[in-house]
């Protein structure tokens, strides 16, 4: 019994639990799924109180924005480099900055009052506030 | 504007970069983008030349037993921020076109102001927006198909507009709604034996995205005329285009529609209709695709007899394909056509010997391609 108890936590401190993040300094409280695809996908400038979104992205390839995207945004990453492609050729905008780790992007997170991010809910700490656990 | 005007006026944009660069002023960010893909087709109609549009002068069939010339092309694309609220772009795209080379030619060509994120006007030259896939036409990497269907598709034969465009979108509720404006356009297209020539271009273009839908509505219209090879030309004729179109993609599976109605000296419709769905990096689809021979207006002098053979074109078709995303940035894609030209018409086959009648005919057209991104 205290076997079978003993596996299911270690499979889930093993895989990554993706959270969205803003500066601790922000006045976002929470963002809807919707919302948060919306300023990764360029589509929005903004915040809902129409402050600017400066979304951080990680690594392509990176385990933790595969996650994101497939959670928050539902695209995998071939679909999401074709939605790119479709903004970058017709000259309508490019995507994120990227920053490796999820430690650089919760510091530049932290310091920017409009940056929005995603990292592993275990690299949280009090600089930044969670605004959406997918 | 002639073509070269645009080159020189963009190069000497991009220039006037390079040295800011080298000065090490306030940097102004320059992008260098690609696309490109290479494909191949077979068609078991010998009789005629399955082209995907009519700037393609041979294909497969009767000219071609295995064609490159419908789907490869390679393009390059550069950008430039120079300021926070100017950017430009030119996009140079080299595909088989009329008479029969691979030329490059200038797809946009641009200097964007932008107000605001959601608002921007911009001069120069703009692909045209018309149909949902319109503007991405050539970036084989954006679409699952080989090609987008093309009994709708090739009802526009111009790609581009010269004039001045703009933006404006606006967030309402959880839902993006974008609309584009063309204030005024022009476009050349030089065919094999002629010119066509488009003036007084305008358009209203609004996208709707709600979660995994998208809605499209679109109008555009022109004055078009021909110029025949001894420079004589024929009346200025009004062209619209009415488009609609609807995608749903959730992400697992996907289903999108298009129906376009077009007007000129004939009334024309073309609809098509596709799904598919996602298995690990592959995802097969199923598309039919057709379009209405053209009904003659009235206001116009009656129709000659090469008139009334264009506007009876028709034919439809039931596609099966397959897009591997195999690696990261390209994809492979087969696809299987089975297309039959309407009861009256030869359809969309090019090249087609005079006097010879395909009318009701069925044959299949297999095609393989390879999109990337760089």
């Amino acid at each position: 019994m205290v076997l079978l108890l003993a596996v299911p936590m270690l499979a889930s401190t093993a895989h990554a639990d993706v959270v969205v993040i803003v500066s601790a300094k922000s006045h976002i409280t929470s963002l809807t799924a919707e919302q948060t695809a919306k300023i990764f996908l360029g589509k929005a400038s903004s915040f809902p109180d129409d402050s600017n979104a400066l979304p951080i992205d990680q690594a392509e390839g990176s385990a933790i924005r595969d996650e994101f995207y497939s959670k928050v945004v539902h695209k995998n990453p071939s679909q999401l480099t074709a939605y790119w492609a479709k903004v970058i050729f017709t000259g309508d905008g490019r995507p994120p900055a990227i920053l490796e780790s999820n430690l650089n992007v919760r510091k530049a997170v932290a310091k920017n009052p409009n940056a929005i991010g995603y990292i592993d809910k275990s690299a949280v700490d009090k600089s930044v506030r969670v605004i959406l656990a997918p | 504007m002639a073509i070269r005007h645009y080159l020189i006026v963009l190069l000497g944009i991009f220039a006037c970069i390079a040295n800011a660069e080298a000065a090490e002023t306030d940097k102004p960010k320059v992008t260098f983008d690609g696309f490109g893909s290479l494909g191949v087709s077979h068609s078991s109609m010998k009789s005629g030349d399955y082209v995907l549009d009519s700037s393609i002068p041979k294909g497969p069939g009767l000219s071609e037993d295995l064609s490159f010339g419908n789907d490869s092309r390679i393009a390059v694309h550069l950008a430039a921020d120079l300021t926070p609220k100017i950017s430009a772009v030119l996009q140079v795209v080299s595909e088989y076109h009329t008479p029969n080379t691979y030329e490059p030619e200038v797809e946009w060509a641009n200097v964007k102001y932008a107000f605001t994120p959601d608002l921007y006007i911009r001069l120069g030259r703009i692909a045209l927006p018309t149909f949902m896939h319109s503007d991405t036409r050539d970036v084989g990497y954006t679409y699952v198909w080989i090609h987008p269907p093309l009994e709708l598709y090739r009802q526009l034969p111009i790609s581009h507009s010269d004039g001045v465009d703009g933006m404006y979108r606006v967030q309402i509720g959880e839902s993006v709604n974008s609309i584009k404006v063309i204030l005024y356009g022009e476009n050349t297209l030089e065919r094999e034996n002629s010119t066509s020539n488009s003036k007084d271009m305008w358009g209203i273009f609004d996208t709707i995205e709600y979660g995994p839908t998208t809605a499209h509505i679109g109008y555009q219209e022109r004055l078009a005329s021909t110029e025949n090879s001894q420079g004589v030309t024929g009346p200025w004729i009004r062209n619209s285009d009415l488009s609609l179109g609807v995608q749903y993609d959730p992400g697992d599976w996907f289903a999108i529609s298009e129906w376009i109605r077009r007007e000129s000296t004939t009334r024309i419709s073309a609809m098509y209709i596709s799904g598919g769905y996602r298995v690990k990096k592959f995802t097969p689809y199923l598309t039919y695709a057709q379009n209405s021979p053209g009904t003659f207006l009235s206001g116009f002098p009656p129709p000659t007899a090469n008139s009334i053979r264009l506007a009876n074109r028709a034919q439809s078709a039931v596609s099966l394909g397959v897009r591997w995303d195999f690696m990261k940035n390209a994809d492979l894609k087969l696809q299987y056509d089975q297309v039959k030209l309407s009861d009256n018409s030869n359809g969309f086959l090019a090249n087609v010997p005079t006097g010879v009648i395909l009318y009701g005919a069925k044959f299949h057209v297999i095609s393989a391609v390879v999109d990337f991104v760089f």
